[in-house]
């Protein structure tokens, strides 16, 4: 199964991740939560802590700056940048943006 | 002044830049109002019974840039000052509001409009208005693409973890920019110590407390702005201080 959780802001989109997440986990499925806001807040409600939250973002910094390799695929990317959060959920942020450039919208 | 609200999604910044802008005008200085969230909540805040007021197409012109690709411009002769002018609708206070990057009318594809608002960005009505820009949740680029006209960003932050750890990111990254001034609402606060706590958390200096009011969530959820749902209510009151306390400190230059 495969869910993406769309809204406007502040509707409760993390919230509702979070608690899915860790629901199919306790029931016993590999589940894998990807943050995909170029805000990621997910690690917070998937009860990781502000600070494991933060460092996830700067893993992405790391690529930026050239210290760590890209990923060569999404298991990779999974097993290197993920990391493991309450009941078992692995979480992974995909779209942090850290030194927007002029030009995009 | 020049100010433009940012902050995680959901933080209130689109019902705070609504009232604050009104508020501005009632002050009786000429207040433009750009909102450039997707989502049409300041027209709501500001009170507007039309939510539509992006650039209609005829404003807009494309062209093709020296290596061939479609560029979009405003129509020639035609400057940022007047599109305002002519474009902008008007609401109550006479605050003139226009959706950035929006074309007026139903339909998918705004990429002339979208394109085409830079230019009224780089070409804002200058000496005597003021400008109170809505910018989209999150941390996407608002320094420098549809936030450069402002002087100075207020960061709404809810006391709450998401929304501080936000609130960090977007200082981060204004400190790698032009170093525009950036200060902290607390919004939606309950208790007593929540603006210094949003303080120490963000390492921003809190400018204003709005205290959560039932009567905004109320307003946002009947779609009326709280100035006329509920003008002398403590949200009311606390958006009144904030942009006294703004217009007390002196503008950087």
């Amino acid at each position: 199964m495969k869910i993406a959780v769309v809204g406007k802001g502040g509707s409760g989109k993390t919230t509702t991740s979070a608690v899915l997440a860790r629901t199919f986990a306790r029931r016993g499925h590999d589940t894998l939560a990807l943050d995909c806001d170029s805000n990621p807040n997910l690690g917070i409600s998937l009860g990781l802590g502000e600070e494991a939250t933060e460092h996830l973002v700067s893993v992405r910094d790391a690529v930026d700056t050239g210290d760590e390799e890209h990923a060569s695929d999404a298991d990779d990317l999974v097993q290197r940048f993920g990391v493991e959060a309450p009941d078992g959920v692995r979480l992974a942020v995909v779209t942090a943006i850290q030194n927007p450039q002029p030009g995009c919208p | 002044m020049r100010v433009a609200f940012v902050g995680k999604g959901g933080a209130g910044k689109s019902s705070l830049a609504g009232t604050f802008a009104r508020v501005l005008a009632s002050t009786g200085e000429r207040v433009l109002a750009l909102d450039s969230d997707p989502m049409p909540g300041m027209a709501f805040s500001l009170g507007l019974d039309r939510t539509d007021a992006g650039l209609p197409d005829d404003a807009v012109e494309a062209y093709d840039d020296e290596d061939g690709r479609c560029r979009y411009a405003l129509r020639a002769g035609l400057t940022g000052t007047e599109t305002v002018e002519r474009y902008a609708r008007r609401s109550p206070d006479g605050v003139r509001f226009l959706q950035l990057g929006k074309a007026r009318g139903p339909r998918w594809d705004n990429t002339r409009q979208h394109f085409a608002f830079q230019r009224v960005l780089d070409d804002l009505p200058g000496d005597g208005w003021s400008v109170v820009g809505d910018l989209p949740g999150g941390t996407r680029q608002p320094f420098l693409t549809w936030g450069r006209y402002a002087e100075t960003f207020l960061v709404v932050v809810e006391p709450a973890p998401a929304s501080l750890l936000t609130a960090r990111r977007l200082a981060r990254l204004a400190a790698t920019e032009r170093a525009p001034r950036v200060l902290a609402v607390a919004n939606k606060t309950r208790h007593p110590h929540d603006a210094q706590w949003v303080s120490e958390r963000t390492g921003l200096d809190v400018v204003g407390t709005i205290p959560y009011d039932p009567a905004l969530v109320d307003a946002d959820r009947k779609g009326r702005a709280l100035l006329d749902a509920d003008p002398h209510g403590v949200a009311a009151a606390a958006v009144r201080l904030l942009v006294q306390s703004l217009q007390e400190q002196k503008e950087p230059t």
